[in-house]
């Protein structure tokens, strides 16, 4: 790994982390912008997590909203139900996210099951998940959903200190996605995502990097889901749906720049604007989404770090 | 006992039309089709438009499964000409986010310009008495219906010369270019019938009940289940498979309760795909 | 010359398999393409036929380039290849099987399937047996049947002996030349050297991916290290 590349990150990460600290202050006290500011962090950590899971070992799961939604019902049913103390039922609720997340890759890697299978598996998953909490209505609370304002994560209750614990877990899971791509793992991961058998013909332990990067990013999307929870005052199932998550996310991921440091940043920043643009239209978005993602993975899969880069005699990461 | 059998097997002959689309598109173009609701919604919604503008409910009907049949062919020749350009694993991916792109396309469309208009067909006399079992008139015409359709289709595709070169390109895309048959043709041909079938199951929705907008991604996701139990390159496994489902579900969702049902049905799919990825009833192409 | 290969250049992924290939069959005649396992003989077939993408290089065949175009297209044209994989359709009859290799060929299906039954009068037998049942010296020859059935100007076989019992092979060779004699051009892999020879007029050697050694199969079967390497005399 050359130097250069190392302190370019480190610069564009340092560059973005002011940006975006610097947001809540160019938008002043409106609460509407602090929210969309808000979610647009949210969104770009999961687009992180999402590159982790699929960037470089191409596994398509459909189940991002799943993951994440699990982890923060897990979260609240036991804290409500139990009167747990959210600082140990959301990492229990992490845990359970990274566990099935990475029990999903290990079972497809193992038994080779390719994307077509892991795809419907993961998307059994996101369904199996849904009607569960619309089925387990006594602890869930079904459609209508918890309030989770009062649970006990005060941090996540004001807007801005919100804003910035968010901004803290973005940051967060961009330095740990430069870790880990910059170390050995990084090397395997970059031979995995060329070609997979050469990868495994060279020695590299394709089972374990695949499971290993499932794992991390279902944690992200766990960290990410259940922070949320608690940020939004109420969970419910519609939060962490295929058209509120994973479609998201792919658009995200896509259009930013799949296997790239900063795709999930410029892409959420796109995705932010997207959203305001198509928000007085209603339901419509979910058309717009889905025409997106048709455009974007069929036309202009390499994503605007891909086209900057072309532009600009600089590194971008 | 027996009225929830016969509702189970009727529902499941519905499935089987909507599944052995899926396992052909698969078979044949190696995409595996989420957007495969929609066109038996596409179907129900432009017949239920005719028919508010007056035309005759059969016409409507064959018209609304035509509209369905082209949407198909249109689909094929655009938004999965991307996907065609990639084989093996490329393809089966870029075509899950195509077809998901265009479910949620559809999908929103019709939400959002379209959100009141439902297809709801009665039939003139509500139920017949078949071998002393009161059924439902709307259950007699659908089962006739999917009956006849999976006869022609049986025939069709092992009798005549286009129907083994398609069974051929499922066994063996490379053995089939071997022997001159061109896949890219006959696919079209295969999206545009799978299309039709699935128009037919979205009939038989309004038949039944009634075939609103926000269906596509239910059928869609019934169609999978059940095309992934019998084998997604299997067609013989598909239609047991779907009948076999369908009882299942109508038992389960009758004894159970709805939402467990599916859970059973979605859980039966990733067991299949776990222990057996050709196919639980997978059997003979 | 019928078919012709000028300088094909084929690769796996950046690994080199095929370097300036050249070679050339007539018209009634039968050319073997000889060498161990990986030297790229496979390739080569499949490069004529459109199943890979050559890098660099032209194959022509009647004055039509062939490079470039798809494999069912190359079929029409006449070109048949009989892979050592066979690809064959497993669920479906024997019957069934060369059916469909008469696709392009309707119209002389009843008469190409007798002659074939009377290349191979097991597959008679067999006829309604399903394909994937069937033994691997019989799978070997519902490929080459199929393959026959298309009525090939020329027919690539790839290892065509593998799995056939000695007399077996002797007469299915025997038949070929009374094709090759109606105007059939064979371009025959073998990994049994002595057999190759015996059968074809000329042939190419290949070592890793390069044309190494060609001229007439008496000449060839003279060479010292043909007979070294291949024929295990000193």
């Amino acid at each position: 790994m050359s130097k250069r590349k190392f302190s370019a990150s480190y610069v564009a990460l340092l560059l973005v982390g002011l940006i975006l600290a610097l947001v809540p202050l160019a938008t002043g006290g409106s609460p509407y912008y602090s929210r969309i500011t808000t979610l647009m962090l949210i969104y770009t950590a999961y687009a992180v997590a999402f590159n982790m899971i699929f960037g470089h070992t191409k596994q398509l799961f459909l189940c991002l909203g799943a993951l994440a939604g699990c982890s923060a019902y897990l979260s609240v049913v036991l804290t409500r139900t139990l009167a747990l103390s959210p600082w140990i039922t959301i990492p229990l609720g992490i845990l359970l996210a990274g566990f099935l997340g990475g029990l999903f890759s290990y079972v497809s890697v193992r038994r080779g099951l390719g994307v077509i299978f892991l795809g419907v598996v993961t998307l059994a998953f996101s369904l199996i998940f849904y009607n569960l909490i619309l089925g387990l209505r006594e602890y869930t609370n079904g459609e209508t959903g918890i309030v989770t304002k009062g649970l006990g994560v005060r941090i996540l209750e004001s807007s801005w200190s919100s804003y910035y614990v968010f901004l803290a877990v973005l940051m967060l899971s961009l330095l740990l996605y430069h870790f880990v791509m910059s170390s050995r793992m990084g090397v395997a991961f970059r031979a995995l995502s060329d070609d997979e058998l050469t990868a495994e013909l060279a020695g590299i332990d394709v089972t374990s990097y695949k499971v290993f990067a499932a794992a991390i990013g279902s944690l992200l999307m766990g960290i990410v889901g259940s922070f949320y929870a608690y940020y939004n005052g109420l969970i419910s199932p519609a939060l962490f749906s295929l058209v509120s998550v994973d479609i998201v996310v792919l658009i995200t991921l896509s259009s930013g720049g799949i296997g790239t440091l900063l795709g999930p940043v410029l892409g959420g920043a796109v995705v932010a604007l997207i959203d305001e643009l198509v928000r007085p239209f209603g339901q419509l978005n979910v058309l717009v989404y889905g025409a997106l993602l048709i455009v974007l993975f069929a036309a202009f899969r390499q994503g605007l770090v891909s086209v900057l880069r072309k532009m600009v005699k600089f590194q971008i990461p | 006992m027996i009225p929830i059998l016969i509702d189970g097997v009727v529902q499941g002959l519905q499935l089987s039309l909507l599944a052995v689309g899926i396992t052909l598109i698969y078979g044949l173009g190696g995409v595996l089709n989420l957007a495969h609701g929609q066109f038996a919604v596409t179907a129900g919604i432009a017949t239920a438009l005719l028919i508010s503008n007056g035309v005759n409910v059969i016409v409507a009907s064959l018209l609304g499964v035509l509209a369905a049949g082209v949407f198909g062919l249109v689909i094929d020749r655009s938004l999965l000409l991307a996907a065609y350009r990639y084989k093996g694993e490329e393809r089966l991916l870029l075509g899950l986010v195509l077809t998901l792109g265009l479910s949620f396309v559809v999908d929103g469309y019709l939400n959002y310009r379209l959100p009141n208009v439902a297809l709801t067909l009665r039939l003139p006399i509500p139920s017949l008495s078949v071998f002393g079992i009161t059924i439902r008139a709307a259950s007699v015409v659908m089962s006739l219906m999917a009956i006849l359709v999976f006869l022609l289709l049986l025939i069709f595709l092992k009798g005549t010369l286009l129907g083994k070169a398609i069974r051929s390109i499922i066994q063996n895309e490379v053995g089939a270019e071997l022997c001159g048959i061109r896949p890219a043709r006959t696919r079209t041909f295969i999206v545009a019938l799978s299309a039709v079938m699935a128009g037919l199951a979205g009939i038989a929705q309004g038949l039944f009940s009634s075939l609103g907008t926000e269906m596509g991604v239910e059928f869609t996701i019934l169609a999978l289940i059940v095309a992934v139990v019998g084998g997604v390159r299997s067609i013989n496994g598909t239609l047991v498979a779907g009948i076999l489902l369908g009882i299942v579900n109508a038992y389960a969702s009758y004894y159970i309760g709805a939402y467990l049902a599916l859970i059973i049905l979605l859980g039966t799919a990733m067991l299949t795909i776990l222990i057996r990825p050709s196919g639980l009833l997978a059997y003979w192409t | 010359m019928l078919i012709r290969v000028e300088g094909l250049e084929v690769s796996y992924a950046e690994m080199p398999v095929l370097r300036d290939v050249s070679i050339e069959a007539q018209r009634s005649e039968a050319v073997g393409v000889i060498g161990p396992n990986g030297s790229g003989k496979t390739t080569l077939f499949k490069a004529i036929v459109g199943m890979v993408r050559p890098k660099r290089g032209k194959i022509f065949y009647d004055g039509t380039r062939l490079d470039g175009l798809g494999t069912p297209d190359i079929v029409r044209l006449g070109i048949v290849y009989v892979p050592a994989e066979r690809e064959l359709f497993p669920q479906m009859t024997v019957l069934e099987n060369l059916d469909l290799g008469a696709y392009i060929n309707q119209k002389a299906r009843g008469e190409l399937l007798e002659f074939v039954f009377s290349f191979f009068p097991r597959l008679k037998e067999r006829a309604r047996q399903l394909a994937g049942t069937l033994s691997g010296g019989e799978q070997q020859m519902l490929a080459i049947a199929r393959g026959l059935m298309a009525k090939p100007n020329v027919l690539l076989l790839d290892e065509p002996s593998t799995g056939l019992a000695p007399l077996l092979v002797a007469e299915m060779y025997r038949q070929l030349s009374r094709l090759k004699k109606e105007g059939l051009t064979i371009l025959l892999a073998e990994q049994q050297v002595p057999l190759a020879l015996s059968f074809t007029e000329r042939a190419y050697v290949l070592e890793n991916g390069r044309v190494k050694l060609s001229g007439t199969s008496k000449d060839l079967l003279g060479e010292p290290e043909i007979k070294r390497a291949y024929l295990g005399v000193a």
